[in-house]
Parts: C-alpha cells; structure tokens; sequence
C-alpha cells in the first residue's frame, strides 16, 4: 500500500549488515554444535584446553559481531523507516486523510523486512561456501578427528527466520511511533523541531549554525559516521594480527567484512545527509555559500564523530584481542603474547584520514554539482 | 546596469528541445522596478534565472555592471551572486530547522550585517524572531524570507511570483512590504508574475510569451499594493 518491494530494494545497507552477521554467526555457531558433538571424543590435556578456547571463542565472536551488527541494523532499519516516512510524508498524509489507520499503514512498513531475509539467506548460503576453509583452520594443528560439517535447521530459524520476523515487527512498531502525527503537518511536509533544539545558543556565524541544526536533525548519522569509523579502524587493526593469532584466511575475512561494513554505512550516510538537505545546499549557493562553505555546514559536523568512532575502534580490538589471547587462550602454548600495536594503528590512523578527508572533497564536488534549479522544480 | 542581448536558451536534448528563450534582449538600469509579465510557459522564470546567473545561456549575452555573467567561472558566479543578489521564491525555501532569527542570519552573514534584527523589524516580525518557519504561516514565512535576501543588502532582488502562495490579505501586505523596502533601500527589483495587476505597481512591465518579449511598456500609472485588483 505505503511501502512496495521497489522500496526495499534500496534497503542494501540492511542486507549488507545482515549479511555480515550471519556470515559469522553462522560460520561459529555451526562449528560450535559440531564442535560440541564430538567433546567426549577430545581427550589429550592440550586438546581439551583448545576445544575450550574455541568454545568459547565461537561464543565471543558470535555474541560480539552477532550483538552489534544486529544492533546497528535496527538503527539502520529505523533510520530508514524515518526516512521513509519524511519523504513521502504527503502520500501517507493522504492516505490518512482518506481514513487509514496508522496501524493499518504501518503494516506496509513490515515489508522493510524482505531485506533482512535476503541478507540472511545470502549470508547463510555463503557462510557454508566458507565453511570448509574454516572447519579446517580451526583444526589446523589435528587437535582432533576431522569434523564433518553438519546442516542445522535450528540455525537456519535462529539467523534467518527469526530475524526477519523480529525486524518485520520493530519495522511495524517503530513506523507506528513515527505515523503518530497530526495529518496537516504530513500533507504540508512540516517539521516539528523539538523544545530543546528551540533554546540553542548562538553561534558565531550562520555556517556554524547551520553545522550545529545539520548533526541535531539527524542524530542517527552521527551513530553511523561513528560506526563506519569503528569497523574501518577495528577490523583493520584486527586483521593485521590475525596471521599470528589466528590465520591469513581470517584476516582476509575480518578485513573485508570491516571494509565492507565501513563504506556500506559510511555511503549510506553522507549521501543521505546530503539528499536530506538538497533544498537547502541549492538555498546556500543561490545566495552565493560557495561549495566549500556548503561543505563545512553540512558534512564538516560528522568528523569529531567519525575520529571519535577510529579511537573506539582501536581501543576496541586491543582489548577484544588482548582478552581472547589472555584469557580465552591463556592455557595454550605459542600464542604469541599480544601488545597495541602502534605501527599498524598510525598506518590505519594515516589511510583512515586519507580516505575520510579524500571522499569529503570528492563530496564537496558533488555540492558544487547541486543544480540550483532543482529548487525551483518543484 | 543589467544588459540582456539576443539571449537564447533551450531545453531538453535533440528530439525534445525546445526554445525557452527566443534572442531575448533588454536593458535594466540601477534603481528599476521592473515586473516581467506572463503565463506559464512564456519563459518568464528562465528569464530570472539566467538574468540572476543560476542557469547558463546557449547564445547571447548577460552583463551585470559590464561583467559577462556567461564567461564566469563556477566560482567568479559564486561571488557575483554573494556580492550582487538576493532571490525570494514562491514557496520561501526557509530552512526548516533554524529559527527566524537564523534564518535571516544566512543573509546577513554575506554582506557582513551584524544588526540583522533591524530587517526582521522592517518587516513587522522581531517578537518572532525565536519562531520556527513551521510556527508561522505563510505570509510571515514570505515575510521572513524577504527580510533574509534584504540583509544581503543585494544590489538587485529577484523575485519569483513572491505572493503566488498567498491569499489576498496577506499577498497584499507582503507585496506592500516589499515595495516599501524597496523605495527605502533603492535596490534594483525584478520580478515575475502571472498577475497583472501586481504588473501595476512596476516601473517598467516587460510582458513574455513563448519565450520572447512581446512589449515593454513604461507604468505611467503606478499603483501601490492596496490600489491594484488581485
């Protein structure tokens, strides 16, 4: 009615993420339950301490990337919905003013859903392509027989099933909480700025101004700015010690799982900052903002953000490492003994700021690009 | 000084081009009030566009003070549109999250105007100054828009159907506040209207059709905004 499958098909941020998660919490978990079928069979010391390290890593990996990504697909989904609901807010306006009910309207959004499912069902086929590899990396030293790789269908429910039938309500519930207003104010596309934001103090100048309304309308791309910084910096610091900790083969899939995650929401958001405030770029350069000024009012805010998001990154996978090597691994011999490694962190630190402050340019361009007619079309 | 010469501007690619502007010329002088007239469709907004330097010619001339707006760089338009004009558009184009007072501030702070509140005095709305533009209605949104493009301090003010989306009452009012502004200011004012009656309170009526000019008349009889017929 609202939302048509054409709608969701620009969803591919949420597929991305969801894809990404069940790749991993499938590739452990499933090696968790086969692991866990044949513990009476591990009986030498070492390889029972190594069944008990990854046991427990399985659980780590899959409570940590499974947690967050989920975590950051809901915000994801919400922003989206958010979004929907801005930009068509004069279709639903008149659909309400024809009598629909909210909840009747917020029914449609439980499609948003379909991309759940295909990110689930891509990640959870392309997880067993992954599979063998993996199976054999975690036995590489023969701790124990070789395990055959087993097909869960409590999996499938758990990381594909369940998850498309929780987001389809959050996507229903949340849209719900946002149809909640007055059908004029859909109709005429009016903003309601909230009592907080009416008392902010003045600024020095109107670009400062602008910046500061710019990150307050739009809190959630603060979140991912800061998210795609994390993932950039955590998981290609990680990735960098996983040959001495781990294998190439999981370096391989935690770097492209970090870039991936990175630029997806990183794209995601910047070009939704500035289709949401398309109108009022057009507004600066009609009165003569240059690109560059346009540049600082619109974008230039995410960067504390973003250095904020590179810091909690690093901090991150120091000490998810440093526990895994400590803690989960600390009765295994020649796990090498691991420290913040400064040389991969300035190089990370280096490319991070190369590509931020690159895309940023390439962005400004892209203002400066803006039509000014646009305005004026519509 | 505007000096328009055998503009021409299409639009759409080889099957469905089309002349927007047909060897326009024309000349405005400093001070004008000048009402370009015509019906939807007659090239009338095109005209303000390319005039004002938002969009590019295919053939002719635009000079401004003896400056080629056609021969700039993307970034010499920049500066000649922060130095030389303001735009007021029929749907306002306020930003809906900055208040009143901010908005007007996006104006000011081209021209280097700190006392900006003088201009949300001049048109009648300094106690809404904390307002967001969702607060008011429209005729105060248009009336917040001419005080921000007026802080600008332009030289010349472009106007597109600036009471289009307004009642009688209220286009009225904010006609009269524009016109008034103007004798005090002294800029140079250029605007499109469908209307002729708010044709009458101009200098000078330059009336369009299918992309050409058809007549420019002098206003020997000019009204001011409660005179006229809506």
């Amino acid at each position: 009615m609202v939302v048509s499958i054409k709608d969701t098909s620009k969803m591919l941020g949420v597929s991305i993420m969801t894809f990404c998660a069940v790749v991993v919490c499938n590739l452990f978990l499933n090696f968790y339950i086969d692991l866990k079928a044949i513990k009476d069979t591990v009986t030498d010391p070492f390889a029972v301490s190594m069944y008990e390290a990854q046991v427990m890593t399985s659980k780590v990996v899959c409570s940590l990337a499974g947690g967050c990504l989920a975590l950051a697909t809901i915000v994801l989904l919400f922003f989206y919905i958010k979004h929907y609901i801005d930009s068509h807010s004069k279709e639903i306006g008149i659909l309400k003013a024809l009598g629909y009910s909210d909840l009747k309207i917020s029914k449609s959004f439980s499609l948003f859903s379909l991309s759940v499912f295909i990110g689930c069902l891509l990640g959870f086929g392309f997880s067993f392509i992954l599979m063998r590899k993996f199976y054999e990396l975690q036995n590489a030293g023969h701790y124990w027989e070789d395990i055959k790789i087993g097909y869960h269908p409590e999996l499938f429910l758990l990381l594909v099933i369940v998850p498309t039938i929780l987001y389809a309500l959050f996507a229903c519930v949340y849209s719900l909480s946002k149809l909640n207003r007055p059908c004029i104010n859909l109709l005429k596309g009016i903003v309601k700025v909230k009592e907080k934001e009416r008392d902010s103090k003045d600024r020095k100048d109107f670009v400062s101004e602008m910046r500061s309304s710019v990150l307050k309308s739009k809190k959630t791309l603060v979140f991912f700015i800061a998210f795609s910084a994390y993932c950039f910096s955590s998981m290609i610091q990680m990735s960098a010690h996983m040959d001495e900790l781990a294998s190439d083969f999981m370096g391989m899939m935690i770097l492209s799982i970090g870039i991936v995650l990175a630029f997806t929401t990183f794209y995601i958001s910047v070009s939704s900052v500035l289709f949401s405030n398309n109108k009022n770029i057009a507004m600066m350069r009609v009165f003569g903002y240059s690109a560059s000024d346009c540049k600082r009012a619109v974008l230039d805010g995410y960067r504390v953000a973003a250095y904020i998001g590179f810091a909690v990154g690093s901090l991150y996978q120091y000490y998810l490492l440093k526990i895994m090597v400590e803690i989960v691994f600390k009765d295994i011999a020649d796990v090498p003994e691991y420290n913040f490694d400064f040389k991969v962190f300035f190089i990370t630190l280096a490319v991070f700021i190369l590509l931020y402050e690159g895309t940023m340019l390439l962005y400004q361009k892209k203002i400066k690009n803006i039509s000014l007619k646009e305005i004026m079309l519509e | 000084m505007i000096e328009v010469k055998d503009l021409t501007k299409y639009y759409g690619d080889k099957e469905g081009r089309f002349k927007a502007l047909d060897n326009v010329s024309v000349s405005i002088k400093d001070g004008d009030f000048i009402v370009i007239l015509g019906a939807s469709g007659s090239g009338k907004s095109t005209f303000l566009n390319v005039i004002s330097g938002l969009e590019t010619i295919d053939a002719g001339s635009v000079s401004f003070d003896g400056h080629e707006l056609s021969k700039m760089s993307e970034k010499e338009l920049t500066k000649f549109r922060k130095d030389n004009t303001a735009y007021i558009f029929q749907q306002y184009y306020l930003l809906p999250h900055l208040n009143v007072e901010k908005n007007v501030r996006m104006g000011a702070d081209l021209a280097g105007t700190k006392d900006f509140s003088s201009y949300l005095e001049a048109v009648g709305l300094k106690e809404k100054a904390k307002k967001f533009p969702s607060q008011l209605s429209g005729g105060e949104q248009q009336r917040v828009a001419i005080a921000r493009a007026l802080a600008k301090k332009p030289k010349v003010l472009f106007l597109d159907e600036p009471t289009g989306a307004l009642d009688e009452k209220t286009g009225r009012a904010v006609l009269d506040y524009i016109i008034k502004l103007k004798e005090k200011l002294n800029f140079t004012m250029i605007m499109v209207t469908h209307n002729e009656n708010i044709a009458q309170t101009a200098d000078r009526i330059i009336k369009m059709n299918s992309g050409k000019i058809v007549d420019v008349s002098e206003n020997a009889y000019k009204k001011d905004a409660y005179e006229i017929g809506w």
